[in-house]
């Protein structure tokens, strides 16, 4: 079948370079070689060479070279069409090939030869060969490019020169002038370019940054694109101000008059920056809304795509004043454009009434085979979002997520229906069965590990608890029978879940537990044993540790510890207390909010190390802190100890190891005139902390940020360890000339700069620690010491508003899904797991009750083995 | 060169050919120079700066057309220079002949391309210009050719002329000699 459609292709005339052989090719580029050259000869080759590395062939660095060699002998034929291909391969190449640098005499000649159809495409090729220190020499020629007066010419500087300052920014910048000069263009294409460069230079500097913007508003660019980069500029610029007050910015009367521009682009860019600004009121974007709303009806397709897509993505942020533009989007559902007809009803189904949803789901369906799966993505989520906000109508919302799970699509799409079902369960105790049933038929049929592995995982956590747990065994037994190691692997973890959860079904389990010991695969039989010989011996202590609650390291931290703990006191016992815990799944606060169109959680890649594990790697590089013991056990995320627009800014992070912590203040001078030297922070500590270390920075340009650190040591007494420390920024100013930053003179003064308190709060010195069966942990608690009090938290007016204050004030990680606050209902109780630094367990239990007083009353229990510690997170709470 | 010369040769019946030759020699001996010279003055670059990796030039002598690889002379470029012998028919090696200093150097690279696998046993013509003759305490080049040991060139055909290439002056007998021998080893 296959053959023969290449054959209809072939006679078609398909695809010329279907079957190319990369050895055949580099072969014939031996030829480039010769004389004479024959261009008709070498062109087809040199596409063909091009053409195999844009689909991916792999060159070693050898065959490039010699590749490379043999395309600069082609600079000998002076046909256009050739030198322009001669141009792509050098670029292509160049990312692999050795000493590249031999075409920057022949590249430099043709950037500024007389002919025109040379020069901008020798200027993107030499700047593909150039590095930071070859950039010096060809300088000149960039500057001179930049202000050319050919647009292509000029174009290809700017866009070029954008590109090499990722390299070597300090030269770029020093192309400043020229770049402000194309802002002048006449050329739509070369003054954006330039406008996009001049940003790219200054923007580490706020200053230069607003002037800029300034100027250029009031000057009414040619260039529509740079009217649009402008706007986004302005957007950064309003965001950043941290007041989230618009009405009297001129950039945001820039904005709002750009609604009137006569280009479509820069009107369109001008509204969807309006609505997605972070704090515009409704009345703020009615007008950016009337322009969408008129697009929604333009006979253009690009431009009502445009319109209703970015109606979906604010339908959560402003619903009333997308619900003005109702008539509009009905209109689009029969679109014959699936995309915008797709965004029509998914925008329809955030906004409508609940008496709504059948009928769009049912439109939906009628074309959903239709779409593509990004566009079934938008309406998986934006059911997700309908989930939520009618929980009554997960019946119907349900039954069309598992058609649609059984339905053809990649792992993106299953993964966000999976996803989408998942959240349903865990958030909606009546969809818990049904949800678990379409999962269970839909891993009998799956063809995603990934997806497989987590919903076993899935199955495991919340089939024990459901009334009838034996209905789980088979679907997962039958994985496995019939799946790949990975699976199977699952299916034994998700086993045992239910031997250790459910006495009744023990037996039966330790039997199916006995047969996977015969897998072949390692990790199967390992597992099959471990659970099995723990189930068997029946000790309710090693099952709830060992299985229920395994313990939750962060794995690359226990293998960095047990590399230091080898290397330095591999005599003594290892602390499997003091490693870091791996953190927790991303909070389901975060992904619950109804708030805009969700990423796909199985999109949003992990960060490959944790906050902690690059701060540890850091702190161990400087000689004055890197005695202090013990991992590092948490980081905080940095807080401003300044205002946002001071001439000097500093960011403290707080370090937490097991006795000490590490405040890094990042300091940044934002004064042109000032050189800072031997910059430090000075801190009135309270009693029981003690200073054992400082690292001052030694040096401080302007536009530059540097750490300085302090290391303290925690008091003895847990109960002082909370606590304010005036703080204070102390230097030496060396006045300097604004342009180079070279100091007038070697004398400096020293200075003080007020900063506010440093804050060591209970949140620093704990992290959250998952309990997937809190029930059995606080049971397992009872042998610690427990101390317990009622508190009014006054000021908070909501069940939920307390529990994320709880929550995020303890820095403990709610447990059995206990921070959802069932709606309509008076009382609450959250149940919070954590370890506090050293690697205590510690326990809480808050109960939750809107009283007939203003407030929230709280009664608060603590349980942890050290009773120091339940006595700090009592006094400290209130 | 004179068109009166073209006519001439075409009347003679000397075929139209095509060459390639490289040009290598140190840094600043004037290599880039040379070649703008040879070529039509309208295509003259405005101004010679020191050459990174190498130049391809087009010039045409009688009527022969050459086609030039100006390489760069910078030590840390000259191990590139290898890349290119394979195809070349012939080799042109430029002396600062007031460079006396450096003159040890020049020999040494002369000899690395003797010796190179792509050269060695090939009758490749070399012609040696002795540049900068103008320079007062410029050597001759029966001295340049003494101190390089010319003599023992004996498997290709070789000549050395002093020049000078900011006026021209015996860069026409160089090339002229060039072109006389690679009309007889270019087939
Ligand atoms: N006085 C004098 N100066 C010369 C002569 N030939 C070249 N120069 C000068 O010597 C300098 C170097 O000349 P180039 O042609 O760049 O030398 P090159 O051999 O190409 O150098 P690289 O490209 O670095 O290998 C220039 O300043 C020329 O003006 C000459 O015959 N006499
Ligand atoms: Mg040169």
């Amino acid at each position: 079948m296959a053959i023969k459609r290449d054959k209809k292709e072939e006679e078609d005339g398909g695809n010329p370079f279907q079957s190319l052989d990369k050895t055949s090719v580099l072969q014939d580029a031996r030829t480039f070689n010769e004389t004479p050259v024959e261009p008709r000869k070498c062109t087809p080759i040199l596409t063909k060479i091009l053409y195999l590395l844009n689909q991916g062939e792999q060159l070693g660095p050898a065959e490039a070279t010699e590749t490379f060699f043999a395309v600069t002998k082609l600079f000998q034929s002076n046909n256009t069409l050739l030198r322009r291909m001669v141009y792509l391969g050098i670029k292509e190449l160049s990312l692999i090939a050795q000493d590249v640098i031999i075409v920057t005499s022949s590249l430099t000649k043709d950037m500024t030869g007389k002919e025109d159809l040379y020069r901008a495409a020798a200027i993107r090729a030499l700047c593909s060969i150039t590095d930071a220190t070859m950039l010096q020499t060809i300088e000149r020629y960039m500057k001179q490019a930049i202000v050319d007066r050919n647009p292509a010419v000029a174009s290809a500087a700017l866009v070029s020169s954008l590109h090499m300052s990722r390299i070597a920014s300090d030269v770029v910048k020093r192309w400043v002038n020229e770049a402000q000069e194309a802002v002048n263009s006449d050329s739509i294409m070369v003054q954006y370019h330039a406008l996009g460069l001049l940003f790219h230079i200054r923007k580490n500097d706020r200053l230069a940054v607003t002037k800029l913007v300034a100027k250029l508003t009031r000057m009414s660019l040619k260039s529509p694109f740079a009217v649009c980069m402008l706007i986004r500029i302005a957007c950064k610029l309003l965001e950043e101000e941290s007041s989230g007050e618009y009405a009297d910015s001129p950039l945001f009367d820039f904005i709002e008059a750009c609604l009137r521009h006569k280009s479509e682009t820069v009107v369109y860019e001008a509204a969807a920056a309006l609505v997605n600004l972070r704090h515009t009121t409704t009345r703020q974007i009615t007008p950016a809304v009337s322009v969408l709303q008129l697009f929604c009806s333009s006979p253009k397709p690009a431009l009502r795509f445009a319109a209703v897509r970015t109606l979906n993505k604010v339908a959560m942020t402003h619903p009333t004043a997308v619900t003005s533009c109702n008539i509009d989007l009905e209109n689009l559902i029969t679109d014959s454009n699936r995309s915008i007809a797709t965004l029509a009803i998914t925008t329809l189904l955030k906004t409508g009434a609940e008496s709504a949803v059948d009928r769009l789901m049912k439109q939906i369906a009628s074309f959903v085979s239709e779409i593509s799966d990004e566009f079934k993505i938008v309406v998986v989520q934006a059911i997700r979002a309908l989930c939520l906000k009618f929980p009554r109508k997960h019946g119907t919302l349900m039954t069309f997520l598992s058609a649609m799970l059984r339905d053809e699509g990649g792992l993106e799409y299953k993964a966000s229906i999976a996803d989408t079902l998942i959240s349903l369960i865990e958030g909606n105790p009546e969809a818990k069965e049904s949800g678990l049933a379409h999962l269970c038929e839909f891993i009998e049929d799956c063809e995603h590990t990934s997806l497989a592995v987590r919903i076993l995982h899935l199955l495991g956590k919340e089939g024990p608890k459901t009334k009838q747990p034996s209905r789980y065994i088979r679907f997962i037994y039958n994985r496995v029978i019939l799946e790949n190691a990975v699976v199977r692997a699952a299916a034994v973890s998700a086993l045992s879940q239910f031997g250790a959860q459910c006495p009744d079904l023990l037996e039966n389990i330790l039997v199916l537990l006995a047969r996977c010991q015969m897998d072949t695969d390692d990790e199967v039989r390992d597992r099959a044993t471990y659970y099995f010989s723990i189930l068997q011996n029946q000790d309710r202590h090693l099952i709830n540790n060992y299985i229920v609650e395994p313990p939750q390291v962060c794995v690359s931290s226990l293998e960095k510890a047990l590399m230091l703990h080898l290397m330095e006191t591999p005599e003594e016992v290892f602390d499997l207390s003091s490693v870091p815990l791996a953190p927790p799944p991303l909070s389901d606060e975060v992904q619950a909010a109804p708030t805009v169109v969700q990423e796909p959680l199985a999109a949003l890649g992990r960060p490959a190390v944790s906050k902690e594990e690059s701060a540890s790697d850091r702190l161990r590089a400087i000689p004055e802190l890197s005695w202090i013991q013990g991992p590092l056990f948490k980081s905080s995320d940095p807080i401003s100890l300044t205002e946002s627009e001071t001439e000097y800014q500093v960011r403290v992070t707080k370090h937490v190891f097991k006795n000490h912590i590490v405040l890094q203040f990042d300091c940044t001078n934002t004064m042109s005139d000032q050189l800072l030297e031997k910059v430090r922070v000075q801190l009135e500590v309270s009693e029981g902390y003690q200073i054992v270390a400082e690292v001052p920075c030694q040096r401080l340009a302007c536009s530059e940020t540097s750490p300085t650190y302090i290391a303290l040591q925690f008091p003895d007494a847990p109960n002082l360890t909370v606590t304010n420390f005036a703080a204070t920024l102390r230097f030496v100013v060396k006045d300097c000339d604004p342009m180079t930053g070279i100091p007038n003179s070697d004398d400096g003064y020293e200075e003080d700069y007020m900063l506010e308190d440093v804050e060591v709060m209970l949140a620093d010195q704990m992290q959250r620690l998952t309990k997937s069966n809190f029930g059995a942990a606080w049971e397992e608690g009872e042998s610690y010491s427990e101390l317990e009090d009622t508190y009014n938290l006054s000021g908070i007016n909501s069940l939920e508003e307390a529990v994320r204050s709880v929550v995020s004030f303890m820095g403990m990680q709610p447990a059995d899904r206990s921070d959802r606050v069932q709606p309509d209902k008076s009382s609450h109780t959250v149940y919070l797991g954590g370890m506090f630094r050293g690697g205590v367990e510690v326990l809480a239990r808050a109960k939750l009750a809107m009283g007939n007083s203003p407030g929230v009353a709280m009664q608060l229990t603590v349980r942890s083995p050290n009773p120091d510690i339940c006595e700090l997170i009592i006094s400290v709470v209130g | 060169m004179s068109n009166f010369f073209n006519k001439l040769s075409n009347f003679f019946g000397i075929k139209k050919k095509s060459v390639k030759v490289i040009m290598i020699g140190l840094n600043n001996s004037g290599k880039s120079t040379i070649v703008s010279l040879l070529k039509n003055d309208s295509e003259k670059s405005p101004e010679i700066i020191p050459t990174i990796g190498l130049n391809v030039e087009h010039f045409k002598y009688q009527n022969v057309f050459f086609t030039a690889f100006d390489m760069s002379g910078q030590g840390r470029y000259r191990y590139l220079w290898e890349r290119y012998y394979r195809n070349c028919d012939g080799i042109i090696f430029v002396v600062d002949s007031s460079d006396r200093l450096r003159l040890a150097v020049a020999k040494e690279e002369l000899y690395l391309l003797l010796q190179h696998p792509d050269v060695a046993g090939r009758k490749l013509p070399i012609l040696f210009l002795a540049n900068k003759m103008d320079v007062r305490e410029a050597l001759s080049s029966v001295k340049i050719a003494t101190a390089f040991g010319l003599d023992r060139i004996k498997d290709k055909p070789w000549h050395i002329f002093s020049t000078n290439a900011l006026t021209g002056e015996g860069l026409q007998e160089g090339v002229e000699w060039l072109t006389e021998q690679l009309c007889q080893t270019v087939a």
